[in-house]
């Protein structure tokens, strides 16, 4: 049965939530008409039907008709979760639960399917009065990624200078100036297929080339990178000198000068890394039982926590400068796992990081995940092949307890936020927290990471399951990788996406990850590290590495192709930058080792979806 | 008078319902929705209640017939039925199909046919009281609706 809508969906616009457009699923007539009635009180515009297979009908014809979907669980035609999924993913609205069981599992797998909320028959009015925040918050998050996006210039890469905007906690209240315009036009955005490019007005897709940055920068792609460090390695690190490595780098347009900035990050990257790495090795012994990957997991958590703001150096960005707290490697930090998830993340989850970017990571939830084969490329060998960042959502980290948190917890946002643009993690960040970090591309800061991220994520995944960057509904974003069942996906970035990453956007990888960087948020969670857009993600560089590969299923091709040869660059790095970012690039390196190998340049695809794996249809 | 004597008497009828257990605050939830914009609101829902639960009975009743003892399906059934009875408040329908899925759980044949037996037994008590109620309502008066003051 289906109820017209009468009333001008516009109306509601203006007097929002009065106006709220919902469309409710239930195969109960009798629960479908309280229900119907129930939202009317509430002043809702209301449409109803007693069949998913209709209401799928519906979204897909107009993906901007309806503000929020609530449905049943149990369904005669279709699974009331496989709905879910597909709203989800399809049209990236809100979704809540209802269902007459409200068993703790069933919760779970309501939030995990991407849910934003699950509510219990009978259901009362005063629930109902509040589920417009769902929508709200959706947008808040579009909101800010959109803003972010626009205010940022074309390179993505968050300089110091033009972070400021970004920095400032955008978190969830984004600075409204062009907030409202903008959010519709998110919203249409968000429900166009996005997956092929960041939608998010085209923040990432249209990538801001380099011919757009405001300063004329090298932009260390990939595949630059790659040439650089096969020159270094060719040399003999020790022997590296900027002459020699740029005649047999043989790049055009590149000078000396460009490589001998490179070169000083990339050894204090290395510096960096093989600290980290010890001191992982160090974790692990002091964390016994678990496997080193368990350690690195948690300490890329502590790590990241202890991120602070990269002040010291200049050249990262303010979010780098979280990864890099002490500048120490990441297991410097009290937190001994920072790489490690599942145990750390409660206390990231506890806001661990200091740092206003990191505080993102808090969420962050290395999980681990079993048998992923990439877990040991993850992070070369110092840190557990797997490292999976599996984004908290919402609520905060669940604490993912152990390796078997894997399954992201994601909440719904994952789900949700399947638009997630593209993360971009700006090369900077890649080099350096303090100086520790390998400033990658000395120029641009482009969104390196964020694609980088993506491909990462799928990098990680190998089943691709789905990364959701899913901010988190909240405002702070998370991005977080969401798997379904990670057990592959070695990496689960679980980013935080905060205002800070501009566009965080999760490209939905063709297979595997797909990170969906929702919102703001920052695929901080990616590297373990936080990007922060404007911090030069000194994780990022690990990541931006692996998100090379990653990468190459973004948008921009050429670009990732270059980020996939930095990416395998600095593999070789290990440990993760400084603080932060040597987990991270610990992680980041075996990621990009496993992507190496099979970095599929899915386009297309990648848009940010993210997208549960299960959840794919 | 005699529409106050009949307003009495539903008022009686409703709180007895109340009182025995047949109804429970989901109900007043009902009345509540019941306004000027649906003025029979919870008639409606009522009727739709008892029409769909009728259906989902004879579904149970066919698959307990086959005996085929297929618990799923049955416990599929009784959980929409369940969900029907919360929606309305009828608590002790409610409270029954609670222990039939039990007996499913159990895969207590024999329990399941007589929980189910009092089910069908309270669905028609229920109905008749809730019919006569409605009815005094009508007969007392358009004016009134089931709990609202005059307006």
């Amino acid at each position: 049965m289906r109820v017209q809508e009468g009333i001008n969906s516009m109306a509601g616009a203006d007097q929002f939530p009065i106006g709220m457009r919902v469309l409710a699923v239930d195969d109960d007539p009798v629960c479908l008409k309280l229900l119907e009635n129930l939202l009317l009180r509430c002043q809702y515009h209301v449409t109803t039907t007693n069949q998913a297979v209709e209401a799928l009908k519906l979204l897909r014809e107009n993906k901007d008709r309806f503000d929020l979907v609530i449905s049943d669980v149990i369904m005669p035609d279709m699974d009331g979760f496989k709905l879910l999924e597909l709203v989800g993913l399809e049209m990236d609205l809100p979704v809540i639960m209802l269902s007459g069981n409200g068993g703790t599992e069933n919760v779970m797998k309501g939030i995990t399917h991407g849910a934003c909320d699950y509510l219990l028959k009978p259901v009362r009015l005063e629930e109902l009065k509040n589920i417009w925040q769902h929508v709200v918050r959706r947008k808040f998050r579009h909101r800010e990624r959109n803003t972010n996006l626009s205010t940022e210039d074309p390179e993505f890469d968050k300089l110091p200078n033009s972070n400021p905007s970004h920095a400032q906690g955008q978190h969830g209240q984004n600075s409204s100036s062009d907030n409202s315009g903008r959010y519709s036009k998110k919203r249409k955005d968000q429900n166009e297929p996005e997956e092929e490019d960041g939608e998010d007005n085209g923040y990432d897709n249209e990538e801001p080339d380099p011919s757009a940055q405001k300063k004329p920068r090298v932009v260390w792609s990939v595949e630059l990178h790659r040439k650089f460090v096969a020159a270094v390695n060719q040399l003999g690190i020790d022997k590296a000198v900027p002459k020699r490595i740029l005649e047999l780098m043989n790049v055009e347009k590149l000078t000396r000068e460009n490589v001998a900035s490179h070169l000083q990050k990339y050894r204090l990257y290395l510096k960096r890394l093989s600290a980290v790495a010890s001191q992982q090795a160090s974790l692990a012994a002091a964390f016994g039982a678990r496997d080193p990957s368990s350690y690195l997991r948690m300490g890329m958590f502590e790590g990241l926590q202890s991120y602070h703001p990269l002040a010291s150096s200049s050249q990262i960005p303010s979010s780098l400068t979280s990864f890099q707290a002490t500048g120490g490697p990441l297991l410097n930090r009290s937190n001994p796992a920072t790489l490690g998830l599942p145990g750390l993340s409660p206390s990231l989850s506890n806001n661990s990081l200091s740092s206003n970017p990191l505080n993102e990571l808090n969420k962050f939830q290395l999980v681990n995940l079993p048998g992923n084969s990439y877990h040991a490329n993850l992070l070369h060998d110092q840190l557990p092949s797997e490292l999976s960042f599996s984004n908290v959502t919402n609520n905060a980290l669940l604490p993912q307890t152990s390796q078997d948190c894997m399954q992201p917890r994601q909440s719904a946002v994952a789900a949700t936020s399947f638009h997630a643009k593209p993360i971009t993690f700006e090369n900077r960040c890649l080099t350096k927290a303090e100086n520790q970090s390998l400033e990658i591309p000395s120029s641009s800061n482009d969104i390196f990471l964020g694609r980088d991220i993506k491909c990462q994520s799928s990098i990680f995944n190998e089943e691709s399951k789905l990364l959701s960057f899913g901010g988190a509904s909240q405002n702070n974003t998370k991005l977080q990788w969401r798997q379904d069942d990670l057990h592959e996906s070695t990496l689960l970035l679980s980013s935080y996406l905060d205002s800070q990453l501009p566009n965080n956007s999760c490209n939905t990888m063709a297979d595997p990850v797909t990170i969906a960087a929702t919102g703001s948020g920052m695929v901080q969670g990616l590297n373990g590290g936080v990007f922060n857009q404007r911090e030069g993600v000194a994780t990022s560089g690990i990541i931006g590495s692996s998100i090379s590969g990653l990468t190459a299923m973004t948008n921009h091709d050429s670009q990732l192709k270059q980020r996939e040869e930095y990416n395998l660059g600095v593999q070789k790095v290990q440990g993760g930058y400084g603080s932060n970012g040597c987990s991270m690039d610990g992680l980041l390196n075996s990621v990009i080792k496993m992507e190496r190998d099979d970095i599929s340049y899915s386009d297309g695809d990648i848009g940010c979806d993210l997208y549960p794996l299960g959840a794919c249809m | 008078m005699d529409y106050v004597h009949l307003r009495r008497q539903a008022a009686s009828l409703r709180k007895g319902l109340f009182d025995q257990g047949y109804l429970d605050e989901q109900f007043y939830q009902l009345e509540d929705l019941q306004d000027d914009a649906s003025p029979n609101f919870v008639e409606e829902v009522v009727t739709l209640f008892f029409r769909d639960s009728a259906r989902l009975m004879a579904n149970i009743d066919q698959a307990l017939d086959k005996c085929v003892k297929d618990f799923n399906k049955l416990d599929v059934y009784m959980q929409q039925l369940k969900g029907s009875c919360t929606s309305i408040g009828a608590s002790r329908m409610k409270t029954e199909c609670t222990a039939f899925r039990e007996c499913c759980r159990d895969e207590n044949i024999e329990g399941c046919m007589r929980s189910f037996q009092k089910i069908k037994r309270e669905h028609s008590v229920l109905r008749q009281k809730l019919e006569s109620y409605f009815q005094l309502l009508r007969q007392a008066g358009p004016v009134e609706c089931a709990t609202r003051p005059n307006k």
